[in-house]
């Protein structure tokens, strides 16, 4: 099967410090994928060169067949992919509900329903009227993560989901990503905690300095010398 | 407040548009005016309220509707009305063509693109002699229309009104606030933040470029640097900050107010009102950088709509 995803020598500079350095990886549609590396090693960046947040200043990123580099956020958006930030964005001055609202371009009582649906998948029905910028660092960023559902994205991005997040909640979180990979979507994840890395993810990709230093499935992952030595030092 | 606030509201109506028939010639001209800043507030609102891209030169689309008027009644002797919306049209027009490379500047960058634009329009306007009449201004025809100008202002003010109720009660006003809350946000999430900080203002633009007109109009004579002021710029901003920014009526409030205490106090000390506005520019970033009805919304947690 064609990849969903396929980067192929991406490459960002900022001033003199290359942050992405030819990496080269490819996704295959309805699994779960995780990007981890030491901080500073260039994930977000690359998540952002993805999503069409930064322009990338070499290689080539196609999705589902067809380059998206160039393009801006919201067309990458529309296409079928969608992210969340390591620094949480909801849209605080808004309310839960319409922060899922001013995402989609259907109709609006479609639109509503689909919405309403959401919240009640992650338990916040009875705060759809609160500002967002009133809720728990928690429920805002379930509100986030329900944001990129409202379009029914192929291709979700999730940066550092786990990050600030208590036990429950992160299981209630844990299970709609695995949810979403039974209804045959891809999720790439940037994530920290290794639990939450080695429980769900099937694919690892380990980024160093910006460049692609292993790739394979947590367990071997785990156990490579070359990922040890980038984490702790020789 | 639901069923009330739709009663009150028309019979405010009503009493404004039986005014004319026992008020005097200063009644009329205050409330225009009263109309007219209405009209500019919430015009600013519906650009800077909602995206949070702060116009810092506002008043060049109210230049820009006063000189086309004026050079349309002028040279062509178009009937004012007709004139007065051109002068709109023709201030979408120049919102087009500023916005298309200026929306694209972030924050502080498109606020001094703005303010140096009317500086610009100020400049040109005073070199063309011949279609503008330059640094001597230029002077409209006699007519005494104070009551149709009043009717007209008053319609501008409740439209512009209107239209910020349509726009914030929709998903395409909560889009511009996502702009104002997030951009990158807004942009990832599928939103095409350009075209619709675009859209906002063009719509900003209408509102002061057909009341210019009037304002045109109703002097009889303009000139550079009556149409061009920073201190209208600077007006408008503080109304719609203190009654409210990003609210429907906070704009109509603070239009409403501080022209009234401005009148009182402009009666009596010519300086002082600058005084006066200068402190309440600075009272209400520290106090209550929302405003007052921002500050009631949030205490009392009203809907957007009140």
């Amino acid at each position: 099967m064609a990849p969903i995803l396929e980067l192929s020598d991406v490459v960002k500079r900022f001033g003199g410090v290359t942050a992405v350095n030819r990496v080269s990886l490819s996704l295959e549609a309805g699994r779960i994928y995780g990007l981890i590396g030491p901080n500073g090693s260039g994930k977000t960046t690359l998540f952002n060169c993805i999503t069409g947040v930064e322009t990338r200043d070499g290689g080539a990123i196609r999705f589902k067949g067809q380059r998206i580099d160039g393009l801006k956020p919201h067309k990458i958006f529309h296409r079928g992919m969608g992210r969340t930030f390591q620094v949480i964005r909801v849209f605080p001055e808004l309310t839960a509900l319409e922060n899922l609202l001013v995402v989609t371009t259907s109709g609006y009582t479609e639109s509503r329903a689909r919405a309403e649906e959401l919240l009640r998948f992650v338990k916040l029905e009875g705060l759809a009227n609160e500002f967002a910028g009133n809720l728990s660092y928690g429920q805002q960023k379930l509100v986030e993560f329900i944001r990129v559902l409202m379009t029914d994205p192929e291709l979700i991005l999730l940066d550092e989901p786990a990050a600030g997040v208590n036990r429950t909640l992160l299981n209630e979180l844990l299970d709609a990503v695995r949810a979403l990979r039974e209804r045959g979507k891809t999720v790439l994840l940037v994530e920290h905690d290794m639990k939450v890395v080695m429980g769900l993810c099937e694919t690892v990709f380990v980024l160093d300095h910006g460049e692609k230093l292993a790739e394979g499935p947590p367990g071997v992952i785990q156990s490579d010398e070359r990922v040890i030595e980038a984490y702790f030092g020789r | 407040m639901r069923r009330w606030l739709p009663l009150g509201l028309g019979a405010v109506l009503a009493l404004l548009s039986l005014y004319p028939l026992q008020a005097t010639g200063y009644g009329i001209r205050f409330m225009l005016q009263m109309f007219m800043w209405i009209a500019l507030a919430q015009s600013w609102n519906l650009i800077s309220g909602l995206t949070g891209y702060v116009s810092f030169g506002h008043v060049a689309f109210f230049g820009m509707g006063a000189y086309s008027t004026g050079i349309l009644i002028t040279r062509l002797a178009w009937p004012w009305p007709i004139a007065a919306l051109a002068g709109g049209v023709m201030a979408a027009v120049l919102a087009l063509v500023i916005g298309w490379p200026c929306l694209r500047l972030k924050g502080p960058y498109f606020a001094i693109a703005m303010l140096g634009l009317n500086e610009v329009l100020r400049v040109i306007v005073s070199y063309y002699e011949g279609l503008t009449g330059g640094g001597n201004g230029l002077s409209l025809p006699t007519l005494y229309a104070s009551v149709p100008i009043y009717y007209a202002m008053g319609l501008i003010a409740a439209a512009v009104t209107g239209l910020t109720y349509v726009v914030v009660t929709s998903r395409f006003g909560l889009r511009l606030m996502t702009i104002r809350e997030d951009e990158v946000a807004a942009e990832a999430m599928g939103i095409d933040t350009f075209r619709y900080k675009l859209y906002a203002f063009l719509l900003s633009a209408v509102g002061p470029g057909i009341v210019g007109g009037l304002a045109a109009r109703d002097q009889g004579y303009i000139e550079p640097t009556s149409v061009f002021p920073l201190i209208t710029t600077i007006t408008m901003i503080v109304m719609a900050l203190f009654g409210g920014k990003g609210t429907i009526w906070g704009p109509v409030l603070g239009a409403v107010l501080l022209f009234t205490v401005q009148e009182m106090v402009w009666a009596r000390f010519i300086y002082l009102h600058q005084l006066l506005f200068g402190a309440i520019i600075v009272g209400v970033v520290l106090l209550m950088p929302r405003g007052i009805l921002g500050v009631l919304q949030q205490k009392y947690n009203l809907p957007r709509t009140i």
